[in-house]
């Protein structure tokens, strides 16, 4: 097994960033309703609009996540997608204010690189606090990304 | 309060870190010994057993019909992890297709493993007029393909399986037109 993985990432062009490194997820709850969420992206890399799910538990959401226009870009296959590359910063709202409520702020994303590989949607969870009634914006949390493995 | 309730969760990662430094001893202690065994040793180790999983997977088509992968033991064997949710994937299943109609008679077969919806891969298939078996391998596939050295789990990625059974070549990303009629040529 140590040799397979070890054969097989000499085999692979190295450059290649973990999806948790080539979209850096952070998020900020801007109020007891409102979180901020952004995703640095690296250069040569992008994400898709439309594969963006960003979700707030516990409580309802007060409606769709607010995501900014992106690119416009004609697919082959799936007509007109919008992509990002940079940085992304969207809004999700609760349906109702929970000040000082402990929340998990649940992103989906998709994105690819441009040397011609993508990644699988990928999941992350953020704990944040949103701040009490009245206070200002709460701390940026950003996601930590898994150490490496000793093996790769 | 929050020590207490995080005892039992620290002492499980403990326990799970010393289970992989053993595991990784063990591994390294494997790697030493087919090293010294030579190097088809470690070909052998590193080529015969994952081709042979993967060989023996069956899979459901778009269509629901069970594929197995043994049918195609002994001939050039092409599997391409892709799905229609990744541009590049598509962009290079054609040339695939071509290949396919190309050397089919003479022992080539492509095999698509697609982590994806079927009714979106039928609709691609149908679009492109796929030639030769989608599979449906959802996210175990992706799995699978991390065993055969797809580190991220990103698409495309290709394993190429000669007539011996063995992984002759595994590409994460396209592959280049002449790359792979380079590739074909040799092991046909």
């Amino acid at each position: 097994m140590a040799a397979l993985t070890l054969g097989a990432a000499g085999a692979q062009a190295p450059e290649l960033l973990e999806p948790e490194r080539a979209f850096r997820l952070s998020a900020r709850p801007l109020d007891a309703t409102t979180v901020e969420v952004r995703f640095a992206i690296a250069d040569g890399y992008y994400l898709y609009r439309d594969k963006f799910k960003l979700g707030l538990e516990p409580g309802a959401l007060a409606g769709a996540p607010e995501l900014p226009p992106g690119k416009l870009k004609q697919d082959d296959f799936f007509g007109k997608v919008e992509t990002y590359r940079g940085s992304v910063v969207a809004r999700v709202s609760l349906a109702a204010p929970a000040p000082g409520a402990a929340v998990t702020l649940r992103a989906e994303s998709q994105g690819c690189a441009d040397r011609g590989v993508c990644y699988p949607p990928q999941v992350q969870k953020l704990a944040l606090t949103l701040p009490p009634a009245g206070a200002g914006p709460g701390p940026i949390v950003e996601f930590a990304p898994a150490k490496k493995s000793w093996f790769k | 309060m929050l020590t207490l309730a995080l005892y039992p969760a620290a002492m499980t990662r403990r326990g799970a870190l010393v289970l992989l430094l053993v595991a990784g001893l063990v591994a390294l202690g494997a790697g030493v010994y087919v090293g010294t065994g030579g190097r088809f040793a470690a070909d052998e180790a590193r080529t015969a057993q994952p081709a042979a999983t993967l060989l023996a997977l069956t899979l459901p088509d778009a269509a629901g019909h069970e594929v197995s992968l043994a049918q195609w033991r002994g001939q050039l064997l092409i599997v391409n992890f892709w799905a229609t949710w990744c541009a590049p994937c598509r962009e290079e299943m054609p040339e695939f297709a071509r290949l396919q109609t190309e050397f089919g008679a003479k022992g080539l077969q492509f095999v698509g493993i697609a982590v994806d919806d079927a009714d979106k891969v039928r609709q691609f298939a149908a679009e492109i007029r796929l030639n030769y078996p989608a599979l449906m391998g959802g996210y175990g596939a992706m799995d699978l393909s991390r065993t055969l050295g797809n580190r991220l789990m990103a698409l495309p990625f290709t394993v190429v399986i000669n007539r011996d059974g063995r992984i002759a070549h595994t590409q994460l990303g396209p592959l280049k037109s002449e790359q792979l009629r380079q590739i074909v040529a040799k092991l046909i």
